[in-house]
Protein backbone atom coordinates (compact mmCIF):
# COMPACT_ATOMS: atom_id res chain seq x y z
CA UNK A 1 0.00 0.00 0.00
CA UNK A 2 1.59 3.27 -0.97
CA UNK A 3 1.84 5.90 1.37
CA UNK A 4 -1.04 8.33 -0.83
CA UNK A 5 -3.55 5.08 -0.98
CA UNK A 6 -3.11 4.97 2.81
CA UNK A 7 -3.83 9.21 3.23
CA UNK A 8 -6.72 8.54 1.27
CA UNK A 9 -8.27 5.39 2.94
CA UNK A 10 -7.71 7.40 6.34
CA UNK A 11 -9.53 10.51 4.63
CA UNK A 12 -12.41 8.02 3.81
CA UNK A 13 -12.72 6.65 7.22
CA UNK A 14 -12.65 10.25 8.47
CA UNK A 15 -14.91 11.89 6.21
CA UNK A 16 -17.66 8.14 7.27
CA UNK A 17 -17.29 8.83 11.10
CA UNK A 18 -18.09 12.57 10.24
CA UNK A 19 -20.97 11.12 8.42
CA UNK A 20 -22.33 8.70 11.20
CA UNK A 21 -21.84 11.00 13.92
CA UNK A 22 -25.21 12.94 13.07
CA UNK A 23 -27.36 9.69 12.37
CA UNK A 24 -26.06 7.65 15.51
CA UNK A 25 -26.30 10.94 17.56
CA UNK A 26 -29.72 11.46 16.88
CA UNK A 27 -30.67 8.05 16.90
CA UNK A 28 -29.14 7.08 19.96
CA UNK A 29 -30.87 9.79 22.74
CA UNK A 30 -33.50 8.31 24.80
CA UNK A 31 -36.60 11.01 25.24
CA UNK A 32 -37.23 11.22 29.32
CA UNK A 33 -40.74 9.43 30.55
CA UNK A 34 -41.43 9.87 33.77
CA UNK A 35 -43.00 6.32 35.71
CA UNK A 36 -46.25 5.78 34.74
CA UNK A 37 -48.61 5.22 37.32
CA UNK A 38 -51.36 2.45 37.11
CA UNK A 39 -54.81 3.17 39.25
CA UNK A 40 -56.75 -0.04 40.20
CA UNK A 41 -60.11 1.00 41.54
CA UNK A 42 -60.89 -1.48 43.77
CA UNK A 43 -59.38 -3.11 47.07
CA UNK A 44 -58.39 -6.44 47.15
CA UNK A 45 -59.43 -9.02 49.58
CA UNK A 46 -56.60 -10.20 51.90
CA UNK A 47 -55.57 -13.35 49.70
CA UNK A 48 -55.97 -12.68 46.51
CA UNK A 49 -54.52 -11.44 43.23
CA UNK A 50 -55.21 -9.41 40.55
CA UNK A 51 -53.48 -10.11 36.81
CA UNK A 52 -52.58 -6.67 34.88
CA UNK A 53 -50.61 -6.66 31.77
CA UNK A 54 -47.60 -5.25 33.61
CA UNK A 55 -47.49 -6.74 37.06
CA UNK A 56 -49.50 -9.28 39.13
CA UNK A 57 -50.88 -7.11 42.03
CA UNK A 58 -51.31 -9.86 45.56
CA UNK A 59 -53.32 -8.79 48.58
CA UNK A 60 -51.03 -10.17 51.21
CA UNK A 61 -50.57 -10.65 54.82
CA UNK A 62 -48.35 -7.80 54.95
CA UNK A 63 -49.81 -5.53 52.31
CA UNK A 64 -50.07 -5.01 48.44
CA UNK A 65 -46.94 -6.45 46.30
CA UNK A 66 -47.44 -5.74 42.70
CA UNK A 67 -44.55 -7.91 41.08
CA UNK A 68 -43.39 -7.90 37.47
CA UNK A 69 -44.69 -9.75 34.60
CA UNK A 70 -40.99 -8.87 32.84
CA UNK A 71 -38.69 -11.64 33.02
CA UNK A 72 -35.46 -11.10 34.18
CA UNK A 73 -33.82 -13.54 31.47
CA UNK A 74 -34.81 -12.16 28.40
CA UNK A 75 -37.47 -9.83 29.12
CA UNK A 76 -40.59 -11.83 28.15
CA UNK A 77 -43.79 -11.75 29.55
CA UNK A 78 -44.30 -14.34 32.21
CA UNK A 79 -47.93 -15.88 32.75
CA UNK A 80 -48.77 -16.47 36.48
CA UNK A 81 -50.54 -20.18 37.12
CA UNK A 82 -53.18 -19.37 39.30
CA UNK A 83 -53.23 -23.08 40.69
CA UNK A 84 -50.16 -23.49 41.96
CA UNK A 85 -49.07 -19.43 42.67
CA UNK A 86 -46.45 -19.64 40.51
CA UNK A 87 -44.73 -17.37 37.62
CA UNK A 88 -44.14 -19.21 34.27
CA UNK A 89 -42.26 -17.50 31.64
CA UNK A 90 -43.68 -18.95 28.49
CA UNK A 91 -40.19 -18.14 26.05
CA UNK A 92 -37.68 -20.47 28.00
CA UNK A 93 -39.66 -22.00 31.11
CA UNK A 94 -38.19 -20.23 33.81
CA UNK A 95 -40.09 -20.22 36.98
CA UNK A 96 -40.41 -17.65 40.20
CA UNK A 97 -43.10 -18.18 43.29
CA UNK A 98 -45.76 -15.63 43.34
CA UNK A 99 -43.81 -12.91 45.44
CA UNK A 100 -41.06 -13.02 42.49
CA UNK A 101 -38.34 -15.59 44.15
CA UNK A 102 -36.73 -17.35 41.52
CA UNK A 103 -37.03 -21.17 41.56
CA UNK A 104 -35.59 -22.70 38.17
CA UNK A 105 -34.82 -21.45 35.10
CA UNK A 106 -32.10 -19.85 32.78
CA UNK A 107 -33.24 -16.67 34.25
CA UNK A 108 -31.57 -17.15 37.63
CA UNK A 109 -32.57 -13.62 39.03
CA UNK A 110 -36.04 -12.37 40.96
CA UNK A 111 -38.51 -10.95 39.18
CA UNK A 112 -38.53 -6.93 40.25
CA UNK A 113 -41.68 -5.72 42.46
CA UNK A 114 -43.12 -2.03 41.60
CA UNK A 115 -43.95 0.48 43.75
CA UNK A 116 -47.52 0.36 45.38
CA UNK A 117 -49.37 2.80 47.54
CA UNK A 118 -53.19 3.27 48.60
CA UNK A 119 -55.26 5.34 45.95
CA UNK A 120 -56.16 8.64 47.02
CA UNK A 121 -60.08 8.21 47.83
CA UNK A 122 -59.05 4.91 49.85
CA UNK A 123 -60.89 2.73 47.54
CA UNK A 124 -58.05 1.01 45.57
CA UNK A 125 -53.88 1.57 44.22
CA UNK A 126 -51.44 3.16 42.21
CA UNK A 127 -48.72 0.87 41.47
CA UNK A 128 -45.30 2.99 40.03
CA UNK A 129 -44.59 1.30 36.80
CA UNK B 1 -32.16 -24.69 -11.34
CA UNK B 2 -30.14 -22.11 -12.83
CA UNK B 3 -28.58 -19.17 -10.58
CA UNK B 4 -29.95 -17.14 -12.41
CA UNK B 5 -33.52 -18.01 -12.26
CA UNK B 6 -33.26 -18.20 -8.40
CA UNK B 7 -31.70 -15.13 -8.75
CA UNK B 8 -34.79 -13.96 -10.35
CA UNK B 9 -37.34 -15.70 -8.39
CA UNK B 10 -35.45 -14.09 -5.56
CA UNK B 11 -36.41 -10.75 -6.53
CA UNK B 12 -39.48 -11.42 -7.69
CA UNK B 13 -40.90 -12.51 -4.41
CA UNK B 14 -39.00 -9.84 -2.47
CA UNK B 15 -41.14 -7.20 -5.37
CA UNK B 16 -44.26 -9.30 -4.47
CA UNK B 17 -43.21 -9.17 -0.52
CA UNK B 18 -42.48 -4.80 -0.66
CA UNK B 19 -45.42 -4.30 -2.77
CA UNK B 20 -48.35 -6.10 -0.44
CA UNK B 21 -46.38 -4.55 2.24
CA UNK B 22 -46.67 -1.71 1.04
CA UNK B 23 -50.11 -1.90 0.59
CA UNK B 24 -50.60 -3.41 4.48
CA UNK B 25 -49.19 -0.32 5.75
CA UNK B 26 -51.98 1.84 4.66
CA UNK B 27 -54.12 0.17 7.47
CA UNK B 28 -51.42 -1.13 9.58
CA UNK B 29 -50.82 1.84 12.64
CA UNK B 30 -47.84 1.12 14.97
CA UNK B 31 -49.34 2.65 17.64
CA UNK B 32 -51.52 -0.12 18.03
CA UNK B 33 -49.75 -3.21 16.12
CA UNK B 34 -51.89 -5.98 17.59
CA UNK B 35 -55.29 -4.45 17.21
CA UNK B 36 -54.51 -3.23 13.50
CA UNK B 37 -52.99 -6.20 12.44
CA UNK B 38 -56.20 -8.42 13.73
CA UNK B 39 -58.48 -5.49 12.09
CA UNK B 40 -56.61 -6.52 8.75
CA UNK B 41 -56.98 -10.14 9.49
CA UNK B 42 -60.95 -9.83 10.04
CA UNK B 43 -62.43 -7.13 9.68
CA UNK B 44 -61.21 -5.22 6.72
CA UNK B 45 -62.10 -6.51 3.13
CA UNK B 46 -59.07 -8.88 1.50
CA UNK B 47 -56.95 -8.22 4.55
CA UNK B 48 -56.47 -11.58 5.36
CA UNK B 49 -55.27 -12.08 1.68
CA UNK B 50 -52.66 -9.30 1.86
CA UNK B 51 -51.43 -10.49 4.75
CA UNK B 52 -50.89 -14.02 3.45
CA UNK B 53 -49.78 -12.79 0.42
CA UNK B 54 -47.07 -10.43 2.26
CA UNK B 55 -45.86 -13.11 4.72
CA UNK B 56 -45.37 -16.26 2.19
CA UNK B 57 -44.01 -13.67 -0.19
CA UNK B 58 -41.29 -12.91 2.07
CA UNK B 59 -40.77 -16.70 3.50
CA UNK B 60 -40.36 -17.30 -0.35
CA UNK B 61 -37.67 -14.71 -0.81
CA UNK B 62 -35.82 -15.67 1.90
CA UNK B 63 -35.24 -19.47 1.38
CA UNK B 64 -34.89 -18.37 -2.18
CA UNK B 65 -32.08 -16.41 -1.34
CA UNK B 66 -30.46 -18.96 0.55
CA UNK B 67 -31.12 -21.46 -2.32
CA UNK B 68 -29.28 -18.62 -4.84
CA UNK B 69 -26.38 -18.04 -1.95
CA UNK B 70 -26.37 -22.03 -1.81
CA UNK B 71 -26.03 -22.72 -5.54
CA UNK B 72 -23.33 -20.05 -5.68
CA UNK B 73 -21.31 -21.13 -3.49
CA UNK B 74 -20.28 -24.23 -5.99
CA UNK B 75 -19.46 -22.07 -8.70
CA UNK B 76 -17.11 -19.45 -6.35
CA UNK B 77 -14.44 -19.68 -8.91
CA UNK B 78 -16.07 -17.87 -11.42
CA UNK B 79 -17.57 -15.02 -9.44
CA UNK B 80 -14.20 -14.44 -7.17
CA UNK B 81 -11.26 -14.83 -8.79
CA UNK B 82 -10.15 -11.26 -8.66
CA UNK B 83 -10.20 -9.15 -4.97
CA UNK B 84 -13.13 -7.29 -6.81
CA UNK B 85 -15.48 -9.73 -6.97
CA UNK B 86 -14.79 -11.55 -3.75
CA UNK B 87 -15.39 -8.01 -1.93
CA UNK B 88 -18.93 -7.75 -4.04
CA UNK B 89 -19.69 -11.30 -2.75
CA UNK B 90 -19.25 -10.42 0.43
CA UNK B 91 -21.03 -6.98 0.35
CA UNK B 92 -24.17 -8.93 -1.58
CA UNK B 93 -24.12 -11.56 1.65
CA UNK B 94 -25.28 -8.87 3.55
CA UNK B 95 -28.80 -9.45 2.03
CA UNK B 96 -28.95 -12.33 4.24
CA UNK B 97 -29.10 -10.72 7.69
CA UNK B 98 -30.80 -7.87 6.33
CA UNK B 99 -33.42 -10.41 5.00
CA UNK B 100 -33.35 -12.25 7.93
CA UNK B 101 -33.85 -8.94 10.19
CA UNK B 102 -36.56 -8.04 8.39
CA UNK B 103 -38.26 -11.46 8.13
CA UNK B 104 -37.99 -11.31 11.85
CA UNK B 105 -39.47 -7.94 12.32
CA UNK B 106 -42.25 -8.99 10.59
CA UNK B 107 -43.22 -11.38 13.54
CA UNK B 108 -42.57 -8.79 15.93
CA UNK B 109 -44.88 -6.08 13.56
CA UNK B 110 -47.85 -8.23 14.15
CA UNK B 111 -47.59 -8.11 18.12
CA UNK B 112 -49.58 -10.97 18.80
CA UNK B 113 -47.57 -13.35 21.98
CA UNK B 114 -45.61 -15.05 19.51
CA UNK B 115 -44.14 -11.20 17.89
CA UNK B 116 -43.68 -9.60 21.80
CA UNK B 117 -42.04 -12.29 22.91
CA UNK B 118 -39.80 -12.24 20.08
CA UNK B 119 -39.50 -8.65 20.23
CA UNK B 120 -38.38 -8.19 23.74
CA UNK B 121 -35.85 -10.95 23.71
CA UNK B 122 -34.22 -9.43 20.23
CA UNK B 123 -33.79 -6.52 22.66
CA UNK B 124 -32.55 -8.07 25.59
CA UNK B 125 -30.14 -10.15 23.22
CA UNK B 126 -28.94 -6.75 21.54
CA UNK B 127 -28.17 -5.08 24.75
CA UNK B 128 -26.15 -8.17 25.57
CA UNK B 129 -23.94 -7.29 22.59
CA UNK B 130 -20.69 -5.85 24.35
CA UNK B 131 -20.00 -2.28 24.23
CA UNK B 132 -21.82 -1.14 20.94
CA UNK B 133 -25.04 -3.28 22.60
CA UNK B 134 -26.84 -0.22 23.45
CA UNK B 135 -26.12 1.34 20.08
CA UNK B 136 -27.34 -1.48 18.52
CA UNK B 137 -30.31 -1.61 20.12
CA UNK B 138 -31.40 2.06 19.54
CA UNK B 139 -30.59 1.59 15.95
CA UNK B 140 -32.43 -2.10 15.66
CA UNK B 141 -35.74 -2.14 18.24
CA UNK B 142 -35.21 -0.15 21.40
CA UNK B 143 -39.29 -1.42 21.84
CA UNK B 144 -38.97 -0.93 25.75
CA UNK B 145 -38.65 2.91 25.32
CA UNK B 146 -39.63 3.59 21.79
CA UNK B 147 -42.84 0.84 21.03
CA UNK B 148 -42.40 -0.51 17.64
CA UNK B 149 -41.66 2.92 15.53
CA UNK B 150 -38.19 1.38 14.88
CA UNK B 151 -38.63 -1.96 14.25
CA UNK B 152 -41.28 -0.55 11.91
CA UNK B 153 -38.71 2.08 10.47
CA UNK B 154 -36.15 -0.91 10.18
CA UNK B 155 -38.48 -3.50 8.81
CA UNK B 156 -39.00 -0.95 5.87
CA UNK B 157 -35.45 0.30 5.62
CA UNK B 158 -33.71 -3.44 5.68
CA UNK B 159 -36.10 -4.65 2.54
CA UNK B 160 -35.47 -1.59 0.56
CA UNK B 161 -31.36 -2.27 1.20
CA UNK B 162 -32.18 -5.92 0.03
CA UNK B 163 -33.34 -4.46 -2.96
CA UNK B 164 -30.97 -2.09 -3.61
CA UNK B 165 -27.92 -4.72 -3.12
CA UNK B 166 -30.10 -7.52 -5.10
CA UNK B 167 -30.51 -5.20 -8.04
CA UNK B 168 -29.04 -2.05 -8.00
CA UNK B 169 -24.99 -3.33 -6.29
CA UNK B 170 -25.78 -7.02 -7.76
CA UNK B 171 -26.85 -7.32 -11.08
CA UNK B 172 -26.96 -3.28 -11.85
CA UNK B 173 -30.46 -3.26 -13.19
CA UNK B 174 -33.75 -5.35 -12.18
CA UNK B 175 -33.85 -8.88 -13.83
CA UNK B 176 -37.23 -10.18 -13.44
CA UNK B 177 -38.71 -11.99 -16.44
CA UNK B 178 -42.66 -11.64 -16.52
CA UNK B 179 -42.62 -15.46 -16.81
CA UNK B 180 -40.82 -15.65 -13.46
CA UNK B 181 -42.79 -12.79 -11.78
CA UNK B 182 -46.21 -14.48 -13.11
CA UNK B 183 -45.27 -17.85 -11.64
CA UNK B 184 -43.88 -16.85 -8.43
CA UNK B 185 -47.29 -14.10 -7.97
CA UNK B 186 -49.18 -17.12 -8.85
CA UNK B 187 -47.57 -19.42 -6.36
CA UNK B 188 -47.71 -17.38 -4.00
CA UNK B 189 -51.23 -16.24 -4.40
CA UNK B 190 -52.61 -20.01 -4.00
CA UNK B 191 -50.42 -20.29 -1.29
CA UNK B 192 -51.96 -17.29 0.28
CA UNK B 193 -55.27 -18.44 -0.27
CA UNK B 194 -55.06 -22.20 1.02
CA UNK B 195 -52.79 -21.11 4.18
CA UNK B 196 -53.65 -18.30 6.02
CA UNK B 197 -50.90 -16.02 7.65
CA UNK B 198 -50.72 -16.63 11.45
CA UNK B 199 -51.60 -14.38 14.33
CA UNK B 200 -51.76 -15.87 18.08
CA UNK B 201 -55.08 -15.09 19.65
CA UNK B 202 -54.66 -13.25 23.02
CA UNK B 203 -54.04 -15.99 26.05
CA UNK B 204 -53.29 -18.34 23.39
CA UNK B 205 -49.94 -19.65 24.25
CA UNK B 206 -49.82 -18.54 28.14
CA UNK B 207 -47.22 -20.91 29.19
CA UNK B 208 -45.26 -21.86 26.22
CA UNK B 209 -44.52 -19.62 23.37
CA UNK B 210 -42.83 -20.97 19.93
CA UNK B 211 -40.64 -18.12 18.09
CA UNK B 212 -40.58 -17.77 13.84
CA UNK B 213 -39.77 -21.27 12.35
CA UNK B 214 -36.23 -20.07 11.61
CA UNK B 215 -35.54 -18.80 15.78
CA UNK B 216 -36.26 -21.73 17.58
CA UNK B 217 -32.94 -23.54 17.23
CA UNK B 218 -31.87 -20.43 18.80
CA UNK B 219 -34.98 -20.11 21.76
CA UNK B 220 -33.61 -23.41 22.16
CA UNK B 221 -29.90 -22.99 23.18
CA UNK B 222 -31.02 -19.34 24.94
CA UNK B 223 -32.68 -22.14 27.27
CA UNK B 224 -29.17 -23.79 28.15
CA UNK B 225 -26.16 -21.00 27.01
CA UNK B 226 -25.72 -17.17 27.69
CA UNK B 227 -27.74 -14.95 25.65
CA UNK B 228 -24.72 -13.56 24.20
CA UNK B 229 -23.13 -17.34 23.15
CA UNK B 230 -27.05 -18.62 22.07
CA UNK B 231 -28.42 -15.67 20.25
CA UNK B 232 -25.60 -13.32 18.94
CA UNK B 233 -22.61 -15.33 18.09
CA UNK B 234 -23.61 -18.50 17.29
CA UNK B 235 -26.20 -17.48 14.46
CA UNK B 236 -23.38 -14.80 13.60
CA UNK B 237 -21.17 -18.82 12.70
CA UNK B 238 -22.93 -19.09 9.17
CA UNK B 239 -23.32 -15.43 7.82
CA UNK B 240 -19.69 -14.74 8.65
CA UNK B 241 -18.85 -17.83 6.90
CA UNK B 242 -21.06 -16.81 3.48
CA UNK B 243 -19.69 -13.31 4.07
CA UNK B 244 -15.89 -14.45 3.85
CA UNK B 245 -16.58 -17.46 2.03
CA UNK B 246 -14.08 -16.47 -1.43
CA UNK B 247 -11.12 -14.92 1.08
CA UNK B 248 -11.40 -18.71 3.27
CA UNK B 249 -8.84 -21.16 1.19
CA UNK B 250 -9.80 -24.51 2.62
CA UNK B 251 -13.31 -25.07 0.64
CA UNK B 252 -14.15 -28.49 2.24
CA UNK B 253 -13.30 -27.00 5.81
CA UNK B 254 -15.86 -24.47 5.44
CA UNK B 255 -18.66 -26.93 4.11
CA UNK B 256 -17.87 -29.19 7.30
CA UNK B 257 -18.22 -26.07 9.54
CA UNK B 258 -21.67 -25.42 7.89
CA UNK B 259 -22.41 -28.49 8.27
CA UNK B 260 -21.74 -29.07 11.54
CA UNK B 261 -23.76 -25.77 12.39
CA UNK B 262 -26.75 -26.82 10.68
CA UNK B 263 -27.13 -30.07 12.37
CA UNK B 264 -26.86 -28.53 15.53
CA UNK B 265 -29.33 -25.80 14.33
CA UNK B 266 -31.52 -28.24 13.63
CA UNK B 267 -31.51 -30.95 16.18
CA UNK B 268 -31.97 -27.84 18.30
CA UNK B 269 -34.93 -26.52 16.38
CA UNK B 270 -36.59 -30.10 16.87
CA UNK B 271 -36.42 -29.86 20.17
CA UNK B 272 -38.37 -27.01 20.83
CA UNK B 273 -40.58 -28.29 18.37
CA UNK B 274 -41.42 -31.41 20.36
CA UNK B 275 -42.06 -29.45 23.64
Amino acid sequence: MTRRSLIKKMLMAIAAALCAWPVIGFIMPVRYRPPRKVLIREKLPKGSFLIEPEFVLFASETGPVAVSRTCTHLGCTVSFDETRKQFICPCHQSMFHWNGKYISGPAQKDLPRFEVKTSEDGKGYVVLI
Amino acid sequence: MRIEKTGEIATAALLISALSGFLLAYQYEVAEPFISATAIETVIPFGAFWRSVHFWSSQAFFLVLILHIWQCTGSMDRFCRHRKGRIHWTVVSLTLPLAMYALFTGYVLRFDGTGQAAGKIAEHLLLNVPIAGSMLDRMLMATSTEGLNRVYTVHILFTALCWGLGTWYHTRRVIVGRKIFLYTLTAVVITGVLIHAPIDLPGQNLHLIKGPWFFLGIQELLRHMAPITAGIIFPMIPLAIVALFPWLRKRSGIYSALAIWSSVYIIATVVTLAR
